[in-house]
């Protein structure tokens, strides 16, 4: 491995700007780390060139641990968007700059220099002074004087960002010849996902400090894992559809997707690319697709190859919802039409059409949107306020729906039809929460998001399971709810007081299992401690350390909620989220009856 | 040039005129009056008043005190500047504003202020003097007082220049090997050297004209501690007005021969630059 990367921590007043990354980049590889701006891809590229310090992890670069060694040491190439080139030297002195600090001779100066100048296209160039040269021409030198110390790996921060189309288009050409002509491992960084696409071996997608899926282009945007990689790499459909053992469902309608689904019917979040999408004059003409639903043409642009269309779909009943609607209620479809379809089918705005489906991904996420549940409309209104649930849900990209509830948390028998809540239950936080939320658990809810009042986006995430069987489905929430806020996630154990040794040493283990199946099934790190005592009392000590603190607990049966975690719950300060997993062998005994 | 593009100010006759007329009310005027002046004096006056042991010993003094002031006010006010534009810490802004104090006050004001700390009984003098150190009424006080008017002018120009130097730079030269001595020494120095040169050569020239505090704290002993601005000063009290006129005309013709050749360094630096460029 040319490049490993070990749970790179790097904070910024208190707040994770790169936040527990690992990652490992092979030799001659091409690696583009692509995020918005302020994701923490350029403090990245800046720990792994040395610049920048790291409160936790590890950096080896060609199995050489070099965390503590200094920039000047580290043997890489740096190039900054903006040339970063001395003005007061020529070309031929800035190229030289790593050969004249390593006290070569000049002889072997001007020939390293002939041949880098050769190498970038600009032969002949030697005497210039930066201010005489075109942008794409300093960058080029940039790049050649990056290389002069034949360093073990190039790290390039935006290098196009200033340069205009053109210039950029033949910059990034030579670029990836001079990569490929030396075999030199190189990491870009950049927030144009196009570019990414036209130059990555390998893309590494970051969001909020934390590196959310690593893969090859093609795989990062067909079979995205996760909801943000999904809209970021080019456009996305996000709908809400229904899965079963029968396969995905919107609306009323069969998908004919075929997956092997979960017994009990849940909603999933699913992927449409526009250009997915078909656009019909009626069901009947649908050529190669299944049917979505009907719609009014909002929108034609013209593109050249391309014609982009958005479509208001109709209000029914058995309509599909989708998750991204924008803030006034619209319900928009993107597609994206090839010349031979516009010409099948000419389509102008106002115009109803049908629409169908070719293709969809469903995301592995379980949380695929947020109903609030409140005994009265005001409540719910409050509730829908909240600003940790505003952030969540525009970060997720994904529907609030409200639910009025009046029996909630009532001494009632059970009923049928509750369990229809659709995602996420969201309740307020309150004396009586435990209650709620038991009540809700009983009724066929799985996860449920409890807010107290003006809850903000918490620094820390503690996580904790009080039952081994609700640990993968505790990790996946925590995993989808990590990806969309800047905060820390802590696994927090614990073991009895005073526990006999065997247990000590299973204790660890625990934590270590925890860790890798973070990793391993989510992308995600987190940090491991163990606490002894009673669980909720250990955890409920934890949580009053500090402020700014959420926690994600998941139990295997509702009435923990009612005994032993009521305590935890009683007006929490902060957010809480409850998975809920019943246990393996109950579930078999279900089946089975 | 001729500019038949709108502009904000009108166009460029009007604009020429105003700065020749205004450059010769107020400066070249005077001027050329103080070298008709001296130019209409008997040759064997002019040589007494410019050449007497009493001038010649003043010259040294302002010369090089000067010099000196300006050398001291390049080294520290760079390390000044370096500071304000470099690094965030609590009273960065007041010590900011601090630094343009000696262009607000009347100059003797701060040649009293001077002498009140640094006199034999001073709040500093007193421990100089137990050391054998003695500012107040030497040359020490003199250059004393020339770097203290100098050194606004050395910091403000090369604050700016500093705050344009991108820390990719750095970045760029540490990534390639350089270690910070050689980094400050070719890439930092090189980008802001004309922007010390310029504040030098400003200090200079103010320290060079400087009369109301220095007179504060020289103590104006004829031969050692006596500035050719006072001396012009004296031969006015005394009614001499050929011999001030002289006087005058030796420190115009040689501030404008020592400023003149800093210009043409720079510029030539300048040329050197682009001529390699090409």
């Amino acid at each position: 491995m040319s490049i490993t990367l070990d749970q790179l921590t790097k904070r910024y007043q208190g707040v994770p700007v790169v936040n527990d990354v690992s990652l490992e980049i092979g030799d001659g590889e091409f690696f583009v780390l692509l995020g918005p701006s302020g994701s923490g891809k350029s403090t990245l590229l800046r720990a792994i060139a040395g610049l920048a310090g790291l409160d936790h992890g590890r950096i080896a670069l060609h199995g050489r641990d070099v965390t503590h060694v200094s920039a000047r040491r580290r043997g890489v190439g740096l190039v900054f968007q903006n040339y970063a080139l001395f003005r007061h030297m020529t070309v031929a002195e800035n190229i030289e700059f790593a050969l004249r600090v390593r006290r070569m001779r000049a002889a072997e100066r001007r020939q390293r220099r002939q041949e880098l100048l050769r190498l970038v296209a600009l032969e002949g160039m030697d005497e210039r002074l930066p201010p005489q040269l075109s942008g794409g021409q300093q960058q080029r030198v940039a790049v050649a004087r990056a290389l002069a110390h034949k360093p073990e790996v190039l790290l390039l921060d935006e290098p196009f960002g200033a340069l205009d189309a053109k210039i950029r288009e033949g910059l990034r050409r030579t670029i990836r010849e001079v990569q490929r002509e030396l075999g030199i491992t190189t990491v870009l960084v950049t927030h144009d996902q196009e570019e990414a696409f036209a130059m990555a071996d390998r893309i590494g997608v970051m969001n909020f400090g934390r590196l959310l899926e690593t893969g090859r282009p093609q795989d990062l945007y067909t079979h995205p894992a996760t909801r943000f990689v999904a809209t970021f790499l080019g456009a996305a459909n996000l709908i809400l559809a229904r899965q079963g053992s029968d396969g995905p469902r919107w609306g009323a309608w069969p998908t004919a997707l075929h997956r092997p689904g979960p017994e009990r019917e849940r909603e999933v979040v699913a992927v449409v690319r526009p250009e997915e999408i078909e656009i019909a004059r009626s069901r009947e003409d649908l050529a190669s697709s299944v049917y979505l639903g009907r719609g009014v043409v909002e929108e034609v642009i013209f593109t050249g190859a391309l014609e982009r269309a958005r479509i208001r779909l109709d209000e029914a009943p058995d309509a599909p919802i989708l998750a991204h609607a924008s803030g006034d209620g619209a319900v928009l479809l993107e597609a994206t039409r090839a010349q031979f379809e516009q010409r099948a089918f000419a389509i102008s705005a106002g115009q109803s059409v049908t629409v169908g489906v070719r293709r969809a991904h469903v995301l592995p996420t379980p949380l695929s949107s947020f109903t609030i549940c409140a005994p009265n409309s005001s409540a719910a209104e409050r509730l829908a306020g909240n600003p940790l649930l505003l952030d969540l849900s525009s970060r997720m990209k994904t529907r609030i729906r409200r639910h009025v509830e009046p029996l909630l948390g009532a001494a009632t028998p059970i009923r049928d039809g509750v369990a229809s809540l659709p995602g996420t239950t969201v309740i307020a936080a309150g004396s009586n929460v435990a209650t709620d939320a038991k009540w809700l658990l009983d009724h066929g809810v799985e996860e449920i998001l409890i807010l107290p009042e003006q809850a903000a986006s918490p620094q820390r995430v503690l996580i904790h399971w009080t039952d081994e069987s609700a640990r993968s489905a505790t990790l996946a929430v925590s995993a989808s709810v990590l990806r969309h806020l800047a905060a820390e996630a802590i696994y927090v154990d614990v073991l009895p007081e005073q526990p006999p040794a065997a247990d000590r040493s299973f204790g660890i283990r625990a934590l270590l299992d925890a860790r890798s199946e973070a990793r391993a099934a989510h992308g995600l790190e987190i940090r491991t401690e163990m606490r002894f005592g009673v669980a909720a009392q250990a955890l409920q000590q934890r949580l009053d350390e500090s402020p700014g603190h959420m926690l994600i607990i998941g139990i295997a049966s509702p009435n923990q909620l009612a005994d032993e975690l009521a305590a935890l719950l009683a007006g929490p300060r902060w957010p809480v989220l409850v998975v809920h997993r019943e246990r393996e062998a109950t579930a078999h005994n279900r089946s089975a009856a | 040039m001729r500019d038949s593009q709108p502009t904000v100010l009108p166009g460029f006759g009007l604009t020429l005129g105003f700065t020749t007329f205004f450059l010769s009310a107020v400066v070249l005027l005077p001027l050329a009056a103080l070298v008709l002046l001296a130019a209409s004096t008997p040759l064997h006056q002019l040589l007494d008043a410019v050449a007497s042991p009493r001038a010649l010993a003043s010259y040294r003094l302002s010369f090089g005190g000067a010099l000196l002031a300006a050398c001291i006010n390049l080294v520290f006010g760079f390390i000044i500047a370096w500071t304000l534009a470099r690094y965030e810490f609590p009273g960065r802004r007041l010590m900011d504003a601090m630094i343009d104090l000696p262009f607000a006050l009347p100059t003797a004001v701060s040649g009293i202020a001077l002498t009140a700390v640094f006199s034999q009984n001073g709040w500093l003098g007193s421990y100089l003097d137990m050391v054998g150190i003695h500012v107040a009424y030497t040359r020490l006080g003199v250059i004393l007082a020339m770097t203290l008017i100098g050194m606004p002018f050395a910091v403000r120009t090369v604050q700016p220049a500093l705050l344009e130097v991108q820390r990719d730079l750095e970045d760029a030269a540490e990534t390639l090997g350089a270690g910070r001595w050689y980094v400050f020494r070719r890439v930092i120095v090189p980008a802001v050297l004309p922007a010390i040169l310029t504040g030098f050569t400003l200090a200079f020239a103010r320290a060079l004209g400087e009369y109301g505090s220095v007179i504060f704290i020289s103590g104006n002993l004829p031969l050692k501690t006596e500035i050719t601005p006072l001396l012009i000063v004296i031969h006015l009290e005394e009614f001499d007005y050929r011999g001030a006129a002289a006087l005058g005309f030796v420190m115009l013709a040689a501030s404008f021969v020592i400023l003149l050749t800093i210009n043409l360094l720079q510029a030539w630096g300048r040329e050197r630059m682009v001529r390699r460029g090409q």
